[in-house]
């Protein structure tokens, strides 16, 4: 089987060159083929129709812009990547053409101790930022499972979740202002206001919410100015054990509402995760019986404060009726968050084979209120889809709290399906955006967002995003047109084709 | 500009299907994975920044193979970008929170030395690794980069003057890079053994261990070297085989006994792991003090590929004199001085940055000696030392000053 690849012309690849110098410019077939995907679920089996057309891996916005303008004047589609972890496919090529991929720029451009600022270009990894920063007593703490491997640049684009961000907030809480190309080519700055520094300001529309989160449709970050935090002088974790959901869910709320300003996060495993865990998870197979859920919580800050809200989380903990898991599963657990709970050999076929699944978690946000219903609907999908194809498997659900500095009101939800992709066919392709669909729609009825953290932009969901934003949808298809007026820019995300449709009719 | 090929996209059946067949599962491992966790510990992808120079591509190439969307000819290239580290395997979520339930372990580096092979068998040659191979089995050791002239009645050189005996139970194995370049190295092991008591010989002929030929694909090359020395080992009576050199070690330990299976019934000793021994049962005694102050570098194929970084720490705060700044063995995981594996061969642009970085990050310390336990990082590592005012140094040559032995 030949595969036959689409590239741009001789000229235009000479053009890229002379833009962005001889060895950024990748045309061979495994730079483009090793771009074409995230880590969700990808159709293996169409690998090819996800390929770019060439790769360019820039060194500053002015190339950047250049490019951008380059493809204006072509009509080629231009896709922004940085780490290439997110799970909603911003960064996958859907109609081909220049991927940008900025993880050349790396550098700290400028770290300023005074008024606690740092600031970085888009490819830099924020453990890697913080190691940097350690020596000066700093953290940069946007924390997401990703910590590790995902970059600056594709936070912004996706409006990340941190994982400790009820105390420190989430990338739009921790990115003050950044540089970006616009779709156009026109290269400027947004913030809240004035100079790059400002937290808060009232002057003009408040663009720098607009430029995130759009996963790749309004423009390529360039350069960012982020908060830097003091290094907490304590960190306190616990987990909790109880012998239902419903007690867990009920001892989170109370966890979350403790008022503990100190409180970085609190999670809720449900029964599914635990037996899942119970697997092959060391922590969770000597484990009795009884433990059907699980809340974790974390706090971080001066270790005064800390010592005194881990006293009245403890308090919340025993009068909650939970049993503490010891400081082996409270500590390690929370240390290991990022790698621990999705490796692709926890997959089992129903006849309980090992199969090499991938991790993938539907996420929402969902009212505290409306958790336990969410589950029961969410748990009947997958169960509809694992009866269908022996290639699905239910990892069950978390709920992290969500909101920034005042966690109590909605949840982080996910639930997590194992998928073998080596079995990917179209049936099972189609019912698996169905089921996607479904998730997302269950959201919605109980009040919800399709979407915490990943985006809404994958097939499936993104049916209903004009439902979910009503109004606001139509604006966001107008805001692409007015910045996008020949759809260059990552184009065939988020259904923002329909904006350029109205206009030929 | 990197060039787009022709490929058929097909794996052509024979090797290709072998290959695919041998590596689909781990590839669906990693693949499914998705962590990416490998990246930033990655010596070269810190530096290139390209996702082709991942360990998540060198599997999901194996998953496109699969497919036929690629063929070994498009990502030959791509494997180069690999010291053979073993950073990627540690870190990988797949060996650090499953791997002792399943028994499985992320295997990158023999994934890649499996690509090598295979791009070889294709007729695919990286020209500089090629050239290095044929040298290698015309002189019977590796050429030296400096351009030191190389030749098996050389091989022992670096041993004159210490009337070394041939043969015996137990033989010192001299790395090519230790009998040729950094010739201090290999007479410090010896003058501290025989301080120590050991009694050792040398081989009659020794030839290279074959180790770089085979991590660069050459396994035939690898095999015919490996052969040499083992009958060479036999003839002498050897039983018990002393290694200087992390890469010879790691030739001895994993390479070998895969190819002669039970017959191969040597035992290895790592010579870092024998003196710490020596120091512990006082057979050696470390009585001159050595002024400097210093930070250790965690030879890779110690640290990361065997887990060895407590001998030569322990080594080290035996040292009278010495300041000792420590950075611990998992920050390193992400060090290196990307001199493994033929990366310096055919990209010495990367090990020199790589071997620049790393030298920064000992500057930092405030130290003025960074000490390794690997001949072969110390080449790029040194040429980085001279233009940052730190002086580079084997353990060896340490313990040889500080047990007052010396040229």
């Amino acid at each position: 089987m030949a595969t036959v690849l689409r590239t741009l012309s001789d000229s235009l690849i000479d053009e890229l060159v002379s833009i962005c110098g001889e060895k950024q410019v990748l045309a061979g077939k495994s730079a483009r083929f090793n771009r074409a995907r995230v880590p969700s679920p990808f159709p293996v089996h169409r690998w090819e129709d996800y390929v770019p057309d060439i790769v360019v891996l820039p060194t500053s916005a002015e190339q950047i812009s250049e490019v951008v303008r380059l493809a204006n004047r072509e009509r080629i589609p231009v896709v922004p990547r940085a780490g290439g972890t997110g799970l909603s496919d911003g960064a996958v090529p859907l109609r081909h053409g220049i991927m940008v991929d900025v993880k050349l720029m790396n550098r700290i451009l400028e770290l300023d101790l005074e008024d606690r600022t740092v600031t970085v270009e888009p490819g830099i990894n924020m453990l890697k930022l913080s190691q940097e920063l350690r020596p000066h007593g700093f953290i940069y703490p946007d924390d997401p499972a990703s910590y590790p491997c995902s970059l600056v640049g594709g936070r912004i684009g996706t409006s990340g979740w941190s994982l400790i961000g009820g105390r420190y907030g989430h990338t739009r809480d921790l990115v003050i202002s950044f540089e970006l190309v616009l779709p156009t080519g026109e290269i400027i700055r947004v913030g809240d206001g004035g100079g790059k520094k400002v937290r808060k300001s009232s002057s003009g529309y408040q663009l720098k919410h607009l430029f995130m989160g759009h996963q790749g449709t309004l423009g390529i970050v360039t350069e960012a100015t982020l908060e830097l935090v003091k290094r907490p002088e304590a960190e306190f974790s616990a987990f909790y054990a109880y012998p239902s959901y419903l007690d867990a869910w009920r001892a989170t709320g109370d966890f979350a509402r403790s008022g503990a300003a100190t409180l970085a996060g609190v999670v809720l495993f449900d029964e599914w995760k635990v037996a899942y865990l119970r697997r092959d998870d060391e922590a969770y197979i000597p484990q009795p019986d009884r433990v059907k859920a699980v809340v974790a919580l974390a706090l971080y800050g001066n270790e005064d404060e800390v010592r005194a809200s881990a006293k009245r989380l403890l308090r919340i903990g025993k009068e909650s009726g939970g049993t503490y898991l010891g400081d082996e599963i409270s500590q390690g657990d929370w240390a290991s968050r990022h790698d621990r709970y999705a490796t692709p050999l926890h997959g089992r076929l129903r006849d309980g084979q090992v199969a090499p699944m991938s991790w993938h978690c539907e996420d929402a946000s969902i009212l505290y209120s409306q958790l336990p219903a969410v589950r029961e609907k969410w748990h009947a999908i997958a169960a509809g889809l694992r009866k269908r194809f022996d290639m699905f498997d239910d990892w069950g659900m978390f709920a992290y709290t969500n909101g920034a500095f005042k966690p109590w009101g909605d949840y982080l939800t996910e639930i997590d399906i194992g998928i073998w992709e080596m079995q990917w066919d179209d049936e099972s392709w189609a019912a698996w955006i169905d089921a996607k669909r479904e998730i997302a729609r269950v959201a919605l009825e109980h009040g919800g967002s399709i979407t915490a953290c990943h985006g809404s932009c994958r097939e499936g969901e993104v049916d209903l995003v004009p439902e979910e934003l009503g109004g606001g949808y139509e604006v966001m298809k107008k805001v692409k047109r007015a910045l996008d007026p020949l759809n260059v820019m990552n184009p065939g995300k988020y259904l923002l084709d329909g904006a350029y449709e109205e206009d030929e009719t | 500009m990197e060039q787009g090929t022709a490929s058929e996209g097909s794996t052509n059946g024979g090797p290709t299907e072998e290959f695919v067949e041998e590596w689909r599962t781990a590839a669906y491992n990693c693949y499914s994975s998705g962590h990416k966790f490998c990246r930033e510990v990655c010596p070269v992808m810190q530096v290139t920044r390209d996702e082709a120079h991942t360990p998540t591509a060198f599997h999901a190439n194996v998953v496109a193979m699969d497919e036929g969307h690629l063929a070994i000819e498009d990502v030959a290239r791509d494997y180069v970008h690999c010291t053979q580290c073993g950073a990627c395997e540690l870190r990988c979520p797949n060996t650090l929170f499953t791997g002792d339930f399943y028994r499985y372990r992320t295997r990158t580096v023999d994934l890649v030395k499996a690509a090598r092979a295979l791009a070889v068998d294709h007729g695919i040659h990286q020209p500089g690794w090629q050239r290095w191979n044929e040298l290698t089995d015309s002189a019977k050791s590796e050429p030296v980069l400096n351009g030191t002239p190389v030749s098996q009645e050389h091989v022992a050189d670096w041993a004159h003057g210490l009337d070394l005996p041939v043969g015996g139970e137990t033989v010192l194995f001299c790395d090519c890079e230790a009998a040729f370049y950094r010739t201090s190295v290999p007479r410090a092991v010896a003058q501290i053994l025989r301080t120590a008591g050991v009694e050792f010989g040398l081989m009659q002929e020794q030839w290279c261990c074959g180790g770089p030929a085979a991590e660069m694909g050459y396994v035939d090359q690898a095999r015919r070297f490996a052969e040499h020395n083992v009958a060479d080992w036999r003839a002498v009576g050897a039983k018990r085989i002393l290694v200087l050199d992390p890469h010879d070690y790691i030739s001895f330990t994993e390479d070998y006994p895969r190819y002669f299976g039970e017959d191969y019934d040597f035992e290895i000793v790592l010579v870092v792991e024998l003196v710490a021994e020596l120091l512990r049962e006082e057979k050696l005694t470390l009585s001159v003090p050595v002024e400097r102050v210093v930070t250790y570098h965690d030879a890779c194929r110690l640290n990361k590929r065997k887990g060895i970084h407590k001998e030569p720490r322990e080594i080290l705060r035996a040292i009278p004199g010495l300041t000792f700044k420590d950075v611990d063995h998992v920050t390193q995981w992400s060090y290196c001085s990307g001199a493994g594996a033929g990366l310096a061969i055919e990209r010495p642009d990367l090990t020199a940055e790589i071997s620049r970085r790393r030298v920064e990050r000992a500057k930092a310390l405030e130290i003025d000696t960074l000490v390794s336990a690997c001949v072969w990082s110390e080449r790029p590592l040194s040429e980085q030392g001279e233009i940052q005012d730190v002086e580079v140094v084997d353990l060896m040559e340490l313990v040889a000053e500080s047990c007052g032995l010396g040229d």
